[in-house]
């Protein structure tokens, strides 16, 4: 065994009980072959505990040359006790569009991360990128320097920047995708470089894009611009299918709920009922849609995907402003573009992104998120900025709210009245 | 209407070396009052130019990043080479 030593965790050797498996045993494995640092942390996490505070400072002027993102400083503020982690920067790595891997990408990049840091990763952070947990300053630009000669990778975002974009697995392995994923993923990335590298913005801001309205990237809860696939068309419908569902030969939702009798499939209590805007029945044996009132809610097509399959007329759907509930709650994103061509190389799509950035970058206050300021100015300002028209899918319901507010501009003559020729009409 | 780069960047620097006196780190927002006429996206270019050129310096948060000037205020490796 290595020359390390193990601190006493009685606090966290309790989290290795229990069915789940424990980053704590992990951690500890890696420390007892040879890393001292993974020792150190588990040190410092059970004096965490014990204080019931961190013991972790981040922040700081820690950075590889000429980029303002991609690491995190991180400091132990007992490094007496812990002086292997005295410094601990998290280093996040741009990750390949729907995270696919060889696994002798994955060798060599955690040899360069045995080699120049703790040897601990995090696949992946919640924005998607691989973080690379805990090296010191001395290490940042060899490590940046391998990954970028020797991986062909870059650093993610961090800080007031655009962060890493993240897609779903697309047409890479889903029939259900209505875009290609990674290619949108891709060419964002590249395109957008400088706004990843080095801040730009009064706080973050975050592209996800999913293939088709079940979002597997949950674009529609957590980024300032979710770019959703959806189609134009009608849902292609297979009849055979369609009764072999209902006789029972095919399994629905393709037997991902198998594990227990549900009874017979009631295609009326399952599918057609559960239908939010009610558009399909049943003509005899034949499962009609009536495509106009469909909201894309996918439902239907996880239920029976050997039956229904999404139309061929396919798009995107842009919606803007999610964001997490540090300030205000937790917001979904708004919708701002109902359908939109997202085809190479996305011109339509990168001026609306243009006009909404110019806007944030002049009004937005420090640390305000994309969504918080529309939700400061109203989704008029923001319609106006973006030079969107107001549809009837982007308000609740109709007639609700009495503030509504024209501007000159969009009333025949402004606001000027000849008072005079208005007294000829009305007495004073 | 555009602005001279160079004209911008020494603007940028002029007013980061002052306000740097009190406040040593600045949001990218808040160099914008370097030049009123200058579009934020000007100003972010001029900015990071001037961190290319060591002129000026990134300071991290994890979260938000800002702008410092190199001598002004601390960093939190200073700090911490200091506690040591």
């Amino acid at each position: 065994m290595a020359d390390v030593k193990k601190h006493d965790t009685p606090m966290c050797d309790e989290l290795k009980k229990g069915p789940w498996p424990s980053f704590v045993d992990d951690v500890e494995q890696r420390g007892l072959h040879g890393k001292q640092e993974c020792l150190d942390m588990l040190g410092q996490l059970e004096l965490s505990y014990k204080h019931k505070e961190t013991h972790w400072k981040h922040g700081g002027i820690v950075g590889v040359f000429g980029y303002g993102g991609g690491v995190i400083g991180r400091y132990s503020d007992v490094p007496e006790l812990f002086p292997s982690v005295a410094h601990f920067h998290t280093i996040r790595v741009n990750q390949p569009a729907s995270k696919f891997y060889s696994s002798a990408f994955l060798r060599k990049l955690c040899e360069i991360w045995d080699h120049r840091g703790s040897g601990m990763t995090n696949f992946h952070g919640s924005t998607g990128d691989m973080v690379l947990l805990g090296t010191k300053s001395d290490q940042l630009e060899p490590v940046f320097f391998d990954l970028t000669h020797q991986m062909g990778c870059d650093l993610g975002g961090s800080g007031s920047n655009l962060r890493t974009p993240s897609c779903c697995i697309g047409k890479a392995r889903c029939e259900w995708s209505c875009l290609d994923t990674q290619a949108i993923c891709y060419d964002l990335t590249q395109t957008f470089q400088d706004e990843l590298h080095r801040p730009a913005f009064p706080y973050k801001f975050k592209f996800k894009v999913s293939g088709c309205p079940n979002d597997c990237v949950a674009a529609i809860a957590r980024s300032c611009c979710s770019i959703i696939g959806t189609w134009k068309d009608d849902i292609r419908i297979d009849q055979s299918a369609v009764k072999a569902y209902m006789g029972g030969e095919i399994k629905p939702n393709a037997g991902a709920h198998g594990d227990r009798d549900w009874g017979k499939f009631d295609i009326q209590k399952e599918v057609i009922d559960l239908c939010p805007t009610k558009c399909m029945w049943m003509d005899g044996d034949t499962l009609k849609i009536d495509n106009r009132e469909c909201t894309r809610c996918m439902h239907c097509i996880n239920v029976m995907p050997a039956a229904l399959r999404p139309g061929t007329d396919v798009g995107a759907t842009i919606l803007v402003g999610a964001k997490a509930p540090i300030l205000e709650g937790a917001q979904m994103s708004t919708l701002a573009i109902p359908f939109i061509r997202m085809e190479p190389p996305y011109d339509e799509f990168k001026e609306f992104v243009d006009k909404i950035w110019g806007w944030w970058m002049e009004e937005g206050k420090n640390r305000e998120r994309f969504g918080e300021l529309i939700q400061r100015f109203s989704i008029q300002k923001f319609l106006k900025v973006a030079e969107l028209k107001p549809i009837p899918q982007m308000v609740k319901e109709p007639r609700s709210n009495p503030y509504v507010f024209w501007s000159a501009e969009e009333v025949e003559g402004g606001w000027k009245r000849d008072i005079a020729e208005f007294r000829k009409r009305h007495a004073a | 209407m555009a602005v001279d780069k160079e004209e911008l960047k020494k603007k940028v620097l002029e007013f980061a070396t002052k306000k740097a006196a009190h406040k040593s780190k600045m949001y990218i927002k808040d160099l914008y009052a370097a030049d009123p006429n200058a579009s934020p996206r000007e100003v972010k270019n001029a900015a990071n130019e001037l961190v290319r050129e060591g002129k000026l310096e990134f300071f991290s948060s994890g979260s938000t990043t800002m702008y410092g000037v190199p001598g002004f205020g601390k960093t939190l490796e200073g700090a911490f080479e200091e506690e040591k």
